[in-house]
């Protein structure tokens, strides 16, 4: 067996601390032989001592047979004195080679015969018996015959056979060893190593193997209970592996399943050239399903969808649920990029077709990024992502289309991400620049604030705006990052402010959603003002509704300890959104900002003027400024002044720009900057963060 | 017998020397013989006998040689032609011999047969069936065959008888004598008894059965003897003279003072004299000894007065045998009396030496008259065998001499 040294070597036993495998069969052995060898020498040693007495008694008894037979045969030669005779008949005992002398005495008790053996050894027992003579005429006692003799041969017998009882014992457990290791291993090791083999494979590929054992005892038993259990285990991966590569929900291959069919998806094609259409379909506003009629009915909705698809599609095709509401068609073989195209339109109809839920006619929708590849096209692995692409332009820029994937996307796609992977230099090498654009008071058109904005004088591809860049920077988690390099800017700028001598001038900074649900923020812009000595009731914070949505009671919290250091918070792009008015209400809010989206038709739009009017009635009542964004043109500027917005912002007063142009820019605007602070809400600070 | 045939080394050489010597002499004597007038009862008419005798012994064996020279002496003078044969100690020789004899066309008269080993009963109805008459000698039928056969001239028409010795007898007075000397010397242990050695020569034989049964006779009779042991000495003389040894160690060790020495035959009782000597006892002084068969060398240690007697003469049985047969042819059954003939022996003491002793030594058997033992006319099957009759059939000494 395999660990044999460790028997051998004691030292080694004891050092094999940690426990190692100890075969069962040289268990068994090692608890067997010793009590087998043990009862053995015991059991044959016990039997050689009751031989052996037994013999002592023989012995006793046949020298006294002796020592009476030849007494008989003694007797007439000694009763008629032929001496020589008695001697001869003495000596013929001495053949008995325990006898160690013998003797015959006369009715005169001299000793007639002595006879001695020549290795007189030391005699242990002796015997006398009467001589009796006798014929037709008479009985006397014509003397007596004594025997000395020894044990000593049947001790040496006895030892010589004890010694070959032990020889044979130890052969007979060295047979027995041999035989329990040989049966063992057929009975035990094998079936035991069969399993374990099964096991290992098992352990190996995950799939369950049966163990070959075809014997009929407890181990064939065992065998075939582990057989049924690996039968069963191998139904349980099964289902596992399915579980694993498909959608419990849907019962769709799951993104597990996309990566490894794509693998097969170029094998299985017929030739290189073959064009393969991946439709990677993305649900519009699953989450307003979820939220309007339960996650029930979303899960419902979205077995409805995969039901759909599959009976959309032909055999060949192959459908997935990524996860949440995304969906991945795939058609193996296209003739075209038009044909795709309408694949791709067939499944969004077929997608769009009404569904009840809670008895509501439910219209869904959904996007397509459609992305055509060769089959022997080396990144055919890539092509999720390049659907994504798709995807995402269609998202973005026609919800409820099929974007197909070309050169101009792959190429926006491709820019995104080298802009992605370009961030962290933006920010080591300050590419980010902070411009500011002033907001005016629409009556005296005083220079009242700057909204800092942010743009990426990126080394190779010059300026870029944020709307290009912001959503790679929260994609990327930079959001806090840049928020306190804008502040820090801010800051910065509002010291050169001052001491341009417009030390009223305040500047707001826009806050990502993410940045409201950060407790620190509030503690950092106070540290911040701190450092640059500047007021915190300087700055203006600007908020999307969106970003108030996700995260209420956060948001709130953050909101009101920013309000509590001084600083104002300002409702950005009021009118997009949700734009609850109960907003307006529930939350610390000092300046709604309407967006330009409302501006840009006024004066035309009689609707957009109305819109504005009731906006600027319902902050005048809830105490609120409000600024208009965008403003272009003097009549707009007319016009929000006649429906009281007090503020207003745009290329008609001022483009955004560097700091050093700003100030420039200043030096030319004369200052009121007193006005500004007697309109700003008479909020004390409160440094209580 | 087997006993008397017994090596006797040293005296038989001497005594085959001598019989050279006798023969030479006793061709002389039968020359003389010749020219004499025949003495005796035989007469010139009576028919002449065929007698054939199957010698048993070997030849050299000094007891069968002597029978086989009275026999022949006997003849001659009774008018017998005695053919011997030899069997040379081998039975079944013997019974080829008997066989022989037996389909002979020219039968002989008589065939004397000894059944030693009982081998002669074969030739014994052999004969009847030829119709040769039989005479056994020294040994007669025992046993299954006594009592198969029956008493002779019955089953066995032609077996005419037997002549044996009485060696029970013997055995008696050769201890009687012994046990007379111990009392007369008062050779009694402290005990009070007179302890005797008895040594025989074997245990199955007949002949020492019956020499054995006379010593226990003779010592049962006499309440103040013991006999300490009945030895048995194979008839020869180193034995006898190995267990007096033993004996006499041993009466020391009990301190018994052993007062005489019974022997089967001479050669034990001149074994028992030499452990005697050795034993630094005197022998007819201290310890009395006794043998049997009348042999030169106890004869001369009687004459020494070592030795007390030598009782036999059964030799004799063959001259005697011829007497018997004699009258038989004669008309003179000696069934009158028995057909068992049992012929007394004699004892050979200082007193009687010199009338046989030279008898002996010299085997002149010639001397004796054995027509002075034949049955007297109205007497028949009454014979006297005795020593005394034997000495009065001698001539004197001094005539022959003459």
């Amino acid at each position: 067996m395999r660990n044999d040294g460790d028997m051998t070597d004691p030292d080694c036993k004891q050092q094999a601390a940690p426990p190692r495998l100890r075969s069962v069969v040289r268990a068994m052995i090692w608890a067997t032989v010793p009590v087998l060898l043990l009862v053995q020498l015991l059991a044959s040693a016990g039997v050689e001592a009751s031989s052996f007495w037994s013999q002592i008694r023989q012995l006793d008894a046949r020298i006294a047979r002796v020592a009476e037979s030849r007494a008989e045969l003694i007797a007439e030669p000694l009763w008629k004195m032929r001496y020589d005779q008695v001697t001869s008949v003495l000596n013929e005992i001495m053949h008995d080679e325990t006898i160690a002398a013998a003797a015959v005495y006369d009715d005169t008790g001299t000793a007639i015969a002595r006879v001695v053996a020549r290795s007189a050894g030391q005699a242990v027992a002796e015997i006398s018996r009467p001589i009796n003579y006798s014929n037709g005429n008479m009985a006397v006692q014509a003397g007596r015959i004594a025997i000395a003799y020894s044990h000593a041969a049947l001790y040496a017998d006895t030892g010589s056979r004890l010694v070959l009882l032990l020889v044979v014992g130890l052969f007979a457990t060295f047979a027995t060893l041999i035989a329990m290791r040989i049966s063992a291993n057929i009975f035990i090791g094998r079936p035991l190593a069969a399993m374990m083999s099964a096991i290992q494979r098992s352990k190996q590929d995950g799939r369950a193997y049966p163990a070959d054992v075809k014997s009929s005892n407890e181990f064939g038993q065992l065998a075939h209970a582990f057989n049924a259990m690996q039968h069963t285990t191998s139904g349980a991966l099964d289902r596992l592996g399915h579980m694993a590569a498909h959608d419990p929900l849907t019962g769709l291959p799951n993104r597990r399943s996309l990566s490894e069919h794509l693998v097969t998806l170029s094998h299985d094609a017929g030739s290189p050239d073959a064009l393969i259409a991946f439709c990677f379909i993305d649900l519009d506003d699953f989450k307003g399903i979820n939220d309007t009629f339960g996650h029930d009915a979303g899960d419902k909705f979205l077995v409805h969808i995969s039901d759909r698809l599959r009976g959309a599609v032909e055999p060949q095709d192959w459908v997935a649920r990524l996860g949440g509401d995304e969906f991945v068609v795939i058609r193996p073989e296209v003739s075209n990029e038009e044909t795709a195209q309408r694949f791709a339109r067939q499944l969004l109809d077929t997608i769009s077709e009404p569904i009840r839920l809670h008895d509501k006619q439910v219209v869904p929708r959904a996007s397509i990024g459609l992305a055509v590849r060769r089959a022997g096209d080396p990144e055919l692995s890539h092509l999720p992502a390049l659907a994504d692409i798709a995807l995402y332009h269609a998202k973005t820029k026609a919800p409820g289309t099929v974007a197909v994937l070309d050169e101009a996307l792959q190429r926006d796609y491709r820019r995104r991400r080298d802009l992605e992977l370009a961030i962290p230099a933006g920010f080591a090498e300050r590419q980010f620049e902070v411009w500011y654009q002033s907001q005016v008071d629409l009556e005296s058109h005083d220079v009242v604030g700057l909204e800092a904005l942010i743009r990426w004088r990126h080394p190779e591809r010059g300026l870029i705006g944020p709307g290009e860049f912001l959503p790679l920077i929260e994609r990327s988690g930079n959001n806090g990052r840049l928020t306190r390099y804008v502040l820090t800017d801010a800051c910065r700028a509002l010291q050169h402010l001052a001491a341009a001598g417009r030390p009223h001038i305040r500047i707001a900074i826009n806050l990502p959603p993410s940045e409201l649900a950060d407790h620190s923020l509030a503690a950092e812009l106070r540290a911040t003002c701190a450092r640059f000595d500047v007021a915190a009731s300087l700055l203006e914070l600007e908020i999307t509704e969106g970003s108030l949505i996700n995260n209420m009671a956060s948001a709130s919290e953050t909101l009101h300890r920013l309000r509590r250091l001084g600083a104002t918070i300002a409702l950005d792009d009021f009118g997009t959104g949700y734009s609850s008015l109960a907003h307006l209400r529930r939350f610390p809010l000092d300046k709604v900002k309407i967006d330009k989206a409302f501006i840009s038709e006024i004066p035309d739009s009689a609707e957009d003027k109305a819109i504005v009017g009731v906006i600027a009635s319902l902050a005048g009542t809830l105490g609120l400024t409000l600024v208009a964004e965008g403003i272009e043109r003097a009549e707009q500027a007319k016009a929000m002044r006649e429906m009281g917005v007090r503020l207003g912002q745009g290329f008609l007063y001022h483009r955004p720009q560097p700091l050093e142009a700003v100030l420039l820019w200043l030096e030319g605007q004369p200052a009121h900057g007193s006005r500004v602070l007697e309109d700003s809400p008479s909020i004390a600070p409160e440094f209580a963060v | 017998m087997l006993a008397d045939a017994g090596p006797v080394s040293e005296p038989m050489r001497m005594a085959k020397r001598m019989t050279v010597f006798l023969r030479i002499l006793l061709a002389v004597g039968m020359a003389c013989g010749g020219l004499a007038p025949m003495r005796g009862a035989v007469a010139a008419d009576a028919k002449r006998l065929n007698v054939v005798f199957v010698n048993p012994g070997k030849t050299g064996e000094v007891y069968w040689d002597m029978v086989s020279q009275t026999m022949q002496a006997a003849g001659r003078k009774l008018g017998a032609h005695v053919e011997v044969l030899s069997s040379e100690r081998n039975y079944r020789t013997m019974q080829e011999l008997g066989f022989g004899v037996v389909a002979r066309s020219d039968k002989p008269d008589f065939l004397i047969l000894s059944n030693e080993e009982s081998a002669a009963v074969p030739i014994l109805e052999a004969a009847e069936a030829a119709g040769v008459r039989t005479l056994l000698l020294s040994n007669t039928l025992i046993g299954d065959d006594a009592a198969r056969l029956g008493p002779p001239r019955q089953k066995l028409k032609t077996w005419l008888g037997d002549i044996t010795t009485d060696l029970q007898t013997a055995g008696a007075r050769m201890a009687n004598a012994l046990i007379g000397a111990a009392r007369a010397e008062k050779w009694q242990s402290r005990d009070g008894k007179i302890h005797i050695l008895g040594i025989g020569g074997d245990e199955i034989t007949p002949t020492s059965i019956a020499r054995n049964a006379g010593l226990k006779r003779a010592v049962e009779a006499a309440p103040d003897v013991v006999v300490d042991r009945m030895l048995f000495a194979n008839w020869t003389q180193s034995e006898a003279e190995h267990v007096t040894t033993n004996y006499l160690s041993w009466a020391a060790r009990k301190e018994i003072r052993p007062a005489g020495i019974w022997a089967g035959n001479d050669p034990m009782a001149l074994g028992a004299l030499k452990a005697i000597a050795a034993a630094g006892i005197a022998p007819g002084q201290d310890i009395q000894v006794v043998g049997l068969n009348w042999s030169e060398d106890a004869l001369r240690e009687i004459k020494a007065g070592r030795m007390l007697l030598t009782d036999g003469g059964h030799f004799l049985l063959g001259g005697w045998s011829i007497v018997l047969l004699r009258d038989y042819a004669d008309g003179c059954d000696f069934a009158a009396a028995s057909p068992h003939v049992e012929v007394k022996t004699s004892a050979i003491t200082r007193d009687n030496l010199a009338a046989v002793g030279d008898l002996i030594k010299t085997r002149a058997f010639d001397r004796i008259d054995f027509a002075r033992f034949r049955a007297k006319a109205g007497h028949c099957g009454q014979y006297d065998f005795s020593i005394d009759a034997l000495i009065s059939s001698l001539p004197l000494p001094e005539g022959a001499a003459d």
